[in-house]
């Protein structure tokens, strides 16, 4: 069974962001980058699932070279091998599902696992577009029913589970309320969502082992892709700080300030 | 003054003393080559996963006062004994330079993990890396890669600390086998090590200090370990006594030469500083972390504390400190990964200074938090705790000030010729007494007398930073009158001297660390203009002031001192053992 999964580079959300004061992006010195935590929750899966059924696991990511560092994170997990889509500059959701369509069909493989968003711009939208895009059944915000502290988490079971005939995936969905188990045929695209699974971290040897494990080069230009956005991000800024908090004497002040100051009733 | 013209290249500091600025070996600063900034970006992530679940657990062990097996177990699962073994043997091949960051990353979080996994590579394996046969790394490499086998180092005794040359342990040939017999003492990893480098005497009892290192396992009949040790830092990193019972060790396990284990030992422990060094670093970048947040969250009289000038004198102080030791311990790493040979003065300065930089780093932030840093629920006394010992092991901060200054003062002494009779001899025996000194102290260089001043100037340095670089000359000058003073006040006498001898070290530790932080500066000036090392070039101005006004003052103290009169209020004190003035 071959998988292949998105290892986006984001900013580390430990790390302090702040928005350049001119709103055309934020100060790059000292963040720290890591993979998008959904899809690092995918390429899990994804090994979980590549051990239990023998197959590869194809890591794929786009941007500079920068972005070898999150390819190497995932090879070093465990990944196969690594295909790289370089690329300077801006991207939209669509020209991301685009480059992703054109790697898929080079790569051929029989499921595709991506985090359901990046945590950078929350969109939500590439792995819905691909699936639209490859013609494929998709099953987005994968969960599962176990616990992340049950046995079946401990031994690294995966939660997405093959169908008896193999041809299909059984997926459970985390849904408003509760969750809601469907069925797709493969191929598929699936995104992931947090309960999913937890990461495994890189073992050193694992990283040693990445180290020559390949990294294939592709361009949008080779892949045909138009990346020219339609949608770009005109600026950003920060949420206003929160103002200090006061202490008050007692409930009656209380009352009286949430009445004649926040207006609360 | 006189100058150095021996075969080998002198060291850095050596030449200092000498007069002379080898700048080339410093500038420009030494840039992490992009493949170790890469594998150590990958490894630091992934020690962050494997330790940021553990952060609770890290206080608990603390107080516990012992690491759970589960815990080592994970290390040697992540690999965390493997740092430094080749890749041929299931090892990182780490560098000084991506070992030194490894263990900064894993000091941020606990004192006892890192010496756990420090003591094993830094130290306890560090012989065999260094001195091994090829027959030795290839039955021992990948055990202690795996970390199957985890490694201490074992020289300290009951009745030996830093005389290290006076160990009572002895082995004795035996056919194709040495019998050991000895008690070692406060051994890091003794209760989960089976891989045992030891030092043992080799020569009778007459002949002081001729010592052979030798590869122990657990599993020779004879080995045994004694209670983990309840100390007050690094609760959880196992600590014990080791005892050797007539342990037959096979001849082929001697590590070096026989005869040269004090030799193996030095080189072991100057080879190991990048480590320790690196540690420092960490802890100090915890520090800043926790203390600036401390200050911004911490109201009083209406304000965060943050506000106050005597809370910025804390954290400004807390900021020069750590760059000033990054850029010395990457220096000394740079060093080492470059193949220079003459490092052991740097690395002790890198060690004395980190350790010390670290200790008032905790002193300072716990002051921050006020009462809170008093609290065993908050970090920083377990911090504090567990840093003290940084200047205790490896060589106490005091023995390695004399070997600091008595290494370049030997060197200095041979090249005084109208001295050179009166000096001859003295550093061959009674500085055995300081045990690590010997072997160094024991060189002896070809040095002509002379003065060669071509080098007493920096011409490779950012103009924006050349005012310090001439303080950095001019200071330069200082040292080398005073290493030449020193001598020809004291002469033979000099090792008597103590006093005199950690002034003079004391100034070559603020040299060399002003030294690599100009260096630093001057080169991130050159890649990112003045412009954007602003913050860079205040660091410069604080700690060349700081610099300047401590070794004019150590200079003046040569002639201009109270050490008579200290001594002999020590003395007075030691006949009494205690105090004379009581006031009822
Ligand atoms: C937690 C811990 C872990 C350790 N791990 C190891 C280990 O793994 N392996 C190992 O072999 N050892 C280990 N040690 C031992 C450590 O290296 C020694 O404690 C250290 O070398 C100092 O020796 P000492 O304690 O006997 O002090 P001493 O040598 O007795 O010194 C006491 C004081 O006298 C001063 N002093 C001694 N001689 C002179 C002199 N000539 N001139 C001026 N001052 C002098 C010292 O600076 C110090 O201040 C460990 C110790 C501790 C506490």
């Amino acid at each position: 069974m071959k998988i292949l999964v998105t290892a986006k580079r984001v900013e580390d959300p430990e790390s302090k962001i702040k928005v350049k004061p001119d709103g055309s992006g934020i100060v790059p010195e000292g963040l720290k980058y890591k993979i998008n935590p959904f899809d690092e929750i995918a390429v899990e899966e994804a090994l979980r699932l590549s051990a239990a059924h023998t197959g590869d696991v194809v890591v794929v990511s786009i941007g500079t070279k920068d972005v070898h560092e999150q390819l190497r994170h995932a090879l070093a997990m465990g990944a196969t091998k690594a295909v790289w889509v370089n690329h300077t500059g801006a991207l939209d959701q669509l020209a991301i599902a685009r480059l992703l369509q054109k790697v898929v069909e080079k790569e051929k493989p029989d499921l595709v696992i991506l985090g359901k968003q990046s945590i950078d711009d929350d969109q939500n939208q590439v792995g819905q577009y691909l699936a639209e895009f490859l013609g494929w059944s998709q099953a987005t915000f994968a969960s599962k029913v176990e616990a992340l502290d049950s046995d079946a988490e401990k031994n690294k079971q995966p939660g997405l589970k093959l169908t008896a005939d193999k041809k299909g995936l059984t997926v459970v969905r985390e849904v408003d309320g509760g969750l809601s188990t469907l069925e797709c045929s493969l191929p598929a695209v699936v995104t992931t969502d947090l309960r999913l699974n937890q990461p495994r971290y890189a073992s050193l040897p694992g990283i040693m082992k990445a180290k020559s494990k390949p990294i294939e080069e592709l361009t949008p230009a080779a892949l045909a892709v138009d990346v020219a956005p339609k949608l770009t991000v005109t600026k950003l800024s920060s949420p206003p700080a929160r103002k200090a908090g006061i202490k008050v004497a007692d409930v009656p002040a209380l009352v009286e300030k949430l009445k004649n100051e926040a207006k609360a009733f | 003054m006189a100058t150095p013209t021996e075969q080998k290249t002198p060291s850095f500091m050596t030449s200092m003393c000498f007069g002379t600025i080898e700048e080339e070996q410093i500038l420009p600063y030494p840039k992490t080559r992009p493949q170790d900034v890469e594998l150590l970006k990958n490894v630091i992530t992934s020690l962050d996963q494997l330790l940021k679940p553990h952060e609770k657990d890290f206080r608990a062990w603390d107080r516990a006062g012992e690491m759970p097996p589960s815990m080592i177990e994970e290390l040697k699962q992540f690999g965390m004994f493997s740092l430094i073994i080749p890749e041929s043997h299931g090892g990182m091949a780490m560098n000084a330079t991506c070992y030194s960051r490894t263990l900064q990353e894993m000091a941020k979080y606990d004192g006892s993990v890192a010496v756990t996994v420090g003591a094993h590579s830094s130290i306890g394996m560090r012989g065999l890396v260094l001195f091994g046969t090829d027959a030795q790394k290839q039955q021992y490499f990948a055990k202690l890669a795996s970390g199957e086998m985890i490694a201490a180092f074992c020289l300290t005794e009951p009745g030996s600390g830093s005389d290290a040359a006076s160990i009572k342990t002895t082995a004795v040939k035996d056919g194709d086998h040495w019998v050991l017999n000895g008690n070692k003492l406060w051994i890091t990893n003794g209760g989960i090590a089976s891989f045992f480098t030891v030092f043992a005497k080799t020569g009778g009892q007459a002949e002081r200090g001729n010592m052979t290192a030798f590869i122990v396992t657990k599993d020779m009949p004879g080995v045994s370990v004694g209670p983990h040790e309840d100390k007050m830092g690094l609760r959880a990193s196992s600590t014990t006594t080791v005892h050797f019972d007539n342990v037959r060790i096979p001849a082929a396990n001697v590590l070096g030469e026989v005869g040269k284990g004090f030799k193996v030992a030095m080189k072991i422990l100057n080879s190991g500083r990048s480590g320790l060094g690196g540690g420092t670093i960490g802890v100090m970048k915890k520090l800043l972390a926790l203390g600036t947040k401390q200050a911004k969250d911490r109201t009083q009289f209406g304000k965060p504390i943050a506000e106050f000038g005597l809370v910025k004198q804390k954290l400004g102080h807390l900021v020069v400190d750590c760059y000033a030791t990054e850029s010395t311990v990457n220096m000394l790493n740079h060093f080492v990964d470059s193949g220079v040979e003459e490092y052991a003065v740097e690395a002790a300065i890198a060690k004395v200074f980190g350790s010390e930089a670290m200790w008032r780093s905790c002193d300072e932030m716990l002051q921050v938090a006020g009462g809170n840093g008093y609290m065993c629920e908050f970090p920083y006394e377990r911090i504090m705790r567990d840093a003290r010992i940084n200047r205790i092991f490896e060589g106490t901060n005091d023995i390695l000030r004399l070997f600091i200054s008595l290494t370049v003062l030997n060197e200095v002494g041979s090249s005084l010729k109208e001295l050179s009779d009166s000096l001859k001899g003295i550093f061959d025996n009674p500085i055995k007494g300081f045990g690590v000194l010997s072997d160094y102290a024991r060189r002896r260089a070809a040095i002509a007398t002379g003065v060669k001043r071509e080098k007493s100037h920096f011409t490779k340095l950012h103009p924006a930073v050349q005012e310090k670089g001439t303080l950095v000359e001019e200071l330069t000058r200082d040292l080398a009158a005073a290493a030449d003073r020193i001598l020809r006040k004291h002469g033979k006498n000099i090792i008597g001297k103590q006093f005199a001898t950690k002034r003079l070290a004391d100034i070559m530790i603020d040299l060399f660390v002003l030294s690599c932080t100009l260096s630093r500066v001057s080169t991130a000036v050159q890649d990112k203009g003045a412009g954007n090392c602003t913050k860079e070039l205040e660091i410069l101005e604080v700690l060349s002031g700081q610099v300047r006004r401590r070794v004019k003052s150590n200079f003046n103290k040569i002639d201009d001192n109270d050490d008579e009169h200290i001594k002999s209020l020590a003395n007075h004190a030691l006949e009494l053992e205690g105090y004379a003035w009581d006031n009822i």
